[in-house]
């Protein structure tokens, strides 16, 4: 159970901390420059928080056409891509339903604010759905209609997460390990014992923070939740998982879901489709063969397809 | 005469298998390569639809190679919600 001399760095990055593992350290400064290029692109093509992105340009384009780079592109397919293979649970239309309640600026800065600009809840905002988003790729062309508004959040950062794993072990050639907030990609040669991941409610809450310690090989893990990433809204505690079913923060079952998948992007698109899918989506997980822990709000937890079960408490000491 | 004319039609029946022959191995030549051209063609597609997540060019959520295995102790890292 040693794994020996993992470089490891953390800094960071979309409001939230970066975590990168190299299995051989001497790659590490490079690895975290090929990080720092990509997530910096990542940034410039799809922030909603910042007015020069290209997700802000197509947001404001009022319906018009609207040229787009390869980057953004890749990521506007893989949101839209997430939607049809969630039908429409996980949706990237729900950019304005943010708005409303509040998520209007980027988190940190709303955290440190105290009080979203948004101080009353609204009526529940339409979603006008992912089909009213269209993307030309041959000519790198995007459009948006119905007054959609984009929000790439549920994709974007797990896409990064991929991109990143996948180019460092590509040019470092070295087992990486990529963690943008909580959501895990791997790529390479993993360490011989695999990477140790704890999964929890809160990624900012510590390597031995309440919940279960596994480790992976490959692919992607991501975790998604209702306790994190939650503000008052005149009075009431709202969180920024929008059902499209109805336009606002989703009422569900399970307080935290975390899924493995063969990529992160994947991972994450089943864990977010899984909160607003509530009770089904444990058959739901276990007819698509996906691994998953499911943690109720009352603590108490499920699991599917092959996900170790949690050690009782005398195992885990 | 009569075996001239035999003579003929066994030449020329040889004449036409040997030309059905050669066709039939240049269209499976043809066939090759044009296989080939389309192999190549749609490699070069999955390689390009595969940039990002690895999983982009697939029509469902792809299940990993393995799933998590149970370990102890603390993790290197913490997969939570953000």
């Amino acid at each position: 159970m040693t794994i020996l001399s993992v470089g490891t760095d953390t800094f960071s990055v979309f409001g939230t901390t970066a975590t990168l593992l190299v299995s051989d350290p001497d790659w590490l400064e490079t690895a975290r420059g090929i990080a720092d290029v990509e997530l910096a692109a990542v940034d410039r093509a799809c922030s909603r928080f910042r007015p020069d992105s290209e997700l802000s340009r197509l947001n404001a384009a009022d319906g018009a056409v609207t040229s787009v780079t390869d980057l953004f592109a890749d990521l506007l397919e893989a949101a839209l891509r997430a939607a049809r293979l969630t039908g429409g649970d996980v949706d990237p239309t729900c950019g304005q339903a943010l708005v409303e309640i509040g998520y209007d600026r980027d988190f940190a800065v709303l955290q440190a604010a105290g009080e979203p600009a948004q101080q009353r809840p609204r009526a529940k905002t339409r979603i006008p759905g992912w089909r009213n988003v269209r993307l030309d790729r041959k000519r790198r062309l995007a459009q948006l209609s119905d007054g959609a508004q984009l929000d790439l959040g549920a994709t974007a950062k797990a896409w990064a997460a991929d991109r990143c794993a996948e180019l460092i072990a590509t040019q470092a050639g070295s087992g990486v390990l990529v963690s943008l907030g909580g959501d895990i990609a791997v790529a390479g040669p993993p360490p011989a014992d695999g990477w140790r991941v704890r999964v929890t409610d809160d990624h900012a809450a510590g390597p031995q923070a309440p919940g279960q310690t596994v480790t992976i090989r490959s692919g992607g893990l991501a975790t998604s939740s209702t306790t994190v990433r939650t503000w008052a809204v005149a009075g009431r505690r709202v969180h920024h998982i929008i059902d499209p079913a109805t336009g606002g923060p989703v009422q569900s079952c399970w307080r935290t879901v975390s899924v493995a998948a063969a990529s992160c992007v994947d991972a994450n698109t089943a864990s977010t489709a899984a909160i607003i899918r509530s009770a089904a989506a444990l058959p739901w997980l276990r007819d698509a063969g996906l691994p998953a822990r499911l943690v109720r709000e009352d603590g108490s937890v499920e699991t599917t397809a092959g996900w170790p079960r949690d050690p009782v408490p005398a195992e885990e000491a | 005469m009569r075996r001239d004319d035999v003579r003929f039609a066994a030449a020329a029946r040889d004449d036409g298998i040997r030309r059905i022959s050669r066709f039939t191995w240049r269209a499976g030549a043809a066939g090759v390569v044009c296989s080939a051209l389309i192999a190549v063609a749609f490699g070069h597609h999955a390689a390009h639809a595969t940039r990002g997540g690895g999983t982009s060019g697939s029509h469902a959520i792809v299940v990993p190679n393995q799933p998590p295995a149970p370990a102890h102790g603390a993790g290197q890292v913490t997969s939570g919600a953000s």
